[in-house]
C-alpha cells in the first residue's frame, strides 16, 4: 500500500508545474536571507555572550530572562513589528523596505538573536574557570581568556548558530507579513521563500508540489547541518 | 622580588587570610605548608598578581603592583609562572597546551601567522616546548590530545606549559598530589633545577616532607596567618612559635 502510495505521486515529483528558474530562486532567496540574518545574528550575539558570561552587574539575570524569552517570540508578531518599522508612517519608512529581502533579514534578525546567544552565553558559562585562570595566569590579556573560552564552548556556539539558522531558515509566519511572497512577472522569486511557497502551494490544494519544496527544504537544512558537523568533527581530530 | 606585606584578603565575607607577609626572592624555594583549606592557595594567587588584596600591599622588584597601571601589570605578570592544582588543560594538543605561554607574549602579526601555519600543519614544535616537556619526562606525548592524559600526566604537562616561558619566579599548587614516587621525584628535581637557574619558587604543599627535601625556607599558614616563617631547619629542628611545633610534630590537628 505504502508502495502505490508514492507511485501515485510520483507524476506529481517529475512532472512539476514550475517555471523554469523558479525552484533555485527561491532556494537561493531562502538561503540569502537567512545566512545573511544568521551572520549577523551571530556578530551581534556572541560578544554580547562573552560580555555576559565575563562580567556581573545588576540586573544580568532580567537581561538573560529577556533573551530567554527571545527565544519563544511568536514569528508573525515579530513580522507585524518589522513591518511597522518599515512602512511608510515607521521609523525606517524613508528607507522603503517594505516587501522587500532586507525587511526579511531584519525579521529573521530579531528571531534568530535570542537563541544563538543564550545557547552561545550557557556554552560559555559551561567552561571550567579553571580553564579561564590557567589563560590569565599563563599571562593572557582578557582578549586572550575570552579567546581560550570560545575555543572551549565551540561547539556549543556552533550548536547555537544551527538552531539559529534552524530558526530563520523554517521560518514563514514573518517573512509572509515583511516579505509579501512575492515573485516577479516571469515567475522567477523575489521575496518567495522556500517556506511561504510550500505554504501558497498547499493553500491552493497543490499537495504534491508542497511536499516536494518541502523535501528540498528538508534537504537543505539536513545537509548543512551534517556539513557543520562533519567540520566539527575534522577539527576535534585535528586539533 | 615579589613581597606581600601585611596583607588580608576576604572572599565575600568569609576572611581567608589576614595580615600576612611573605616574599621570594630570586634563586630561592620557599614551601607554604598548612592543613587544606588554610589559605595557601590564595596567598599564592595574590603573589601571582591574580587577585587583588583587600588590604596590605604587593611589591615585585620594589613597586608596588596594584598601583602601577595595568599594561605594566602585565608585564611583571607574565614574569610569573603558576600550576594550579587541579591541572586546567585546554581542549588540545599537549604541544599546544605548553606554547601557549609563548604565544601570548607574541605579537598579533606572529600569532596569526603561527595560526596560518598550524592550518595548513606546517608548524613545528617550538624548542622551548621540547625542553620543558622533557624536564617533566612528556616529550614523548608531545601530539596527544590533553584529555586523553591520566591526572598524573595533565598534572606534568601543566607543570611544563609555566615552565615553558622561562619565568622569573614559579607558584606551585600542591604540585605533586596526583604523581607516583617516581614523578614525584621528577618533579621535586625540576624544582632544584628551576632554583639554580636562579628562579624564585614558591610550592604550596600539605606535604610537611616535600617542604622539607626541597624548600630554603619554609612558611607556616595555620588560621589565616603565618605562624612563623624562617629557614627550613630552623622550622622543622627548632621552631619558635608553639603552634607551629604542634603543627610539625603532628599534635595540632585539623
Amino acid at each position: 500500500m505504502p508502495l502505490e502510495s508514492a507511485a501515485q505521486l510520483l507524476p506529481a515529483v517529475v512532472d512539476l508545474p514550475f517555471r523554469e528558474g523558479y525552484v533555485s530562486s527561491i532556494i537561493s532567496v531562502s538561503l540569502y536571507v537567512s545566512v545573511i540574518a544568521v551572520t549577523l545574528s551571530t556578530l551581534f550575539s556572541l560578544p554580547v555572550a562573552v560580555l555576559m558570561g565575563f562580567s556581573e552587574f545588576p540586573g544580568k539575570q532580567l537581561v538573560k530572562s529577556i533573551i530567554n524569552t527571545g527565544m519563544g517570540f511568536p514569528s508573525v508578531v515579530v513580522g507585524l513589528l518589522v513591518l511597522f518599522a518599515v512602512s511608510n508612517q515607521g521609523p525606517l519608512g524613508a528607507l522603503d523596505l517594505i516587501f522587500t529581502k532586507q525587511a526579511m533579514i531584519m525579521s529573521q534578525f530579531v528571531l534568530a538573536t535570542p537563541p544563538i546567544t543564550a545557547i552561545s552565553l550557557a556554552a560559555i558559562t559551561g567552561v571550567s574557570d579553571n580553564v579561564r585562570d590557567a589563560a590569565h595566569v599563563l599571562g593572557g590579556t582578557r582578549l586572550d581568556v575570552a579567546l581560550v573560552v570560545i575555543k572551549e564552548a565551540r561547539y556549543g556556539i556552533a550548536t547555537a548558530i544551527l538552531a539559529g539558522f534552524g530558526r530563520a531558515i523554517s521560518e514563514v509566519g514573518s517573512v509572509l507579513i515583511v516579505g509579501g511572497n512575492i515573485t516577479s512577472a516571469d515567475g522567477i522569486s523575489k521575496t518567495r521563500t522556500l517556506t511561504t511557497a510550500i505554504q501558497l502551494e498547499a493553500r491552493q490544494g497543490q499537495y504534491g508540489t508542497a511536499m516536494v519544496l518541502g523535501g528540498v527544504l528538508l534537504t537543505l537544512v539536513l545537509t548543512i547541518n551534517a556539513v557543520v558537523v562533519r567540520l566539527g568533527d575534522e577539527g576535534a581530530m585535528n586539533r | 622580588m615579589i613581597r606581600l606585606a601585611n596583607v588580608s584578603h576576604a572572599y565575600a565575607d568569609d576572611s581567608v587570610v589576614e595580615d600576612l607577609s611573605l616574599s621570594v626572592a630570586p634563586g630561592e624555594v620557599v614551601g607554604i605548608i598548612g592543613p587544606s583549606g588554610v589559605g595557601k592557595t590564595t596567598v599564592l594567587r595574590l603573589l601571582a598578581l591574580f587577585l587583588r588584596p583587600n588590604e596590605g600591599t604587593v611589591e615585585f622588584d620594589g613597586k608596588a603592583v596594584w598601583s602601577v597601571d595595568e599594561s605594566d601589570r602585565l608585564a611583571l605578570r607574565r614574569r610569573i609562572g603558576m600550576v594550579f592544582q587541579e591541572a586546567s588543560l585546554f581542549d588540545a594538543t599537549v604541544a599546544r597546551n605548553v606554547e601557549y605561554g609563548l604565544r601570548v607574549r607574541q605579537p598579533w602579526s606572529e600569532r596569526l601567522r603561527d595560526l596560518l601555519g598550524s592550518g595548513l600543519g606546517s608548524n613545528g614544535t617550538p624548542e622551548a616546548v621540547e625542553e620543558a616537556l622533557d624536564v617533566v619526562g612528556m616529550s614523548h606525548k608531545v601530539d596527544q590530545e590533553a584529555h586523553s592524559l591520566s591526572g598524573g600526566e595533565a598534572q606534568r604537562v601543566s607543570f611544563a606549559r609555566a615552565l615553558a616561558y622561562d619565568p622569573a619566579y614559579l607558584l606551585l599548587d600542591e604540585p605533586t598530589s596526583d604523581l607516583d614516587p617516581r614523578n614525584t621525584g621528577l618533579i621535586e628535581e625540576a624544582i632544584r633545577e628551576a632554583r639554580d637557574r636562579d628562579i624564585g619558587v614558591v610550592v604550596a604543599t600539605h606535604d610537611m616532607h616535600q617542604a622539607e627535601r626541597i624548600a630554603d625556607r619554609v612558611g607556616v599558614l595555620l588560621g589565616g596567618g603565618f605562624t612563623e616563617v624562617g629557614s627550613t631547619e630552623t622550622i622543622f629542628e627548632r621552631p619558635t612559635d608553639e603552634r607551629t611545633r604542634k603543627f610539625i610534630s603532628g599534635e595540632l590537628v585539623y
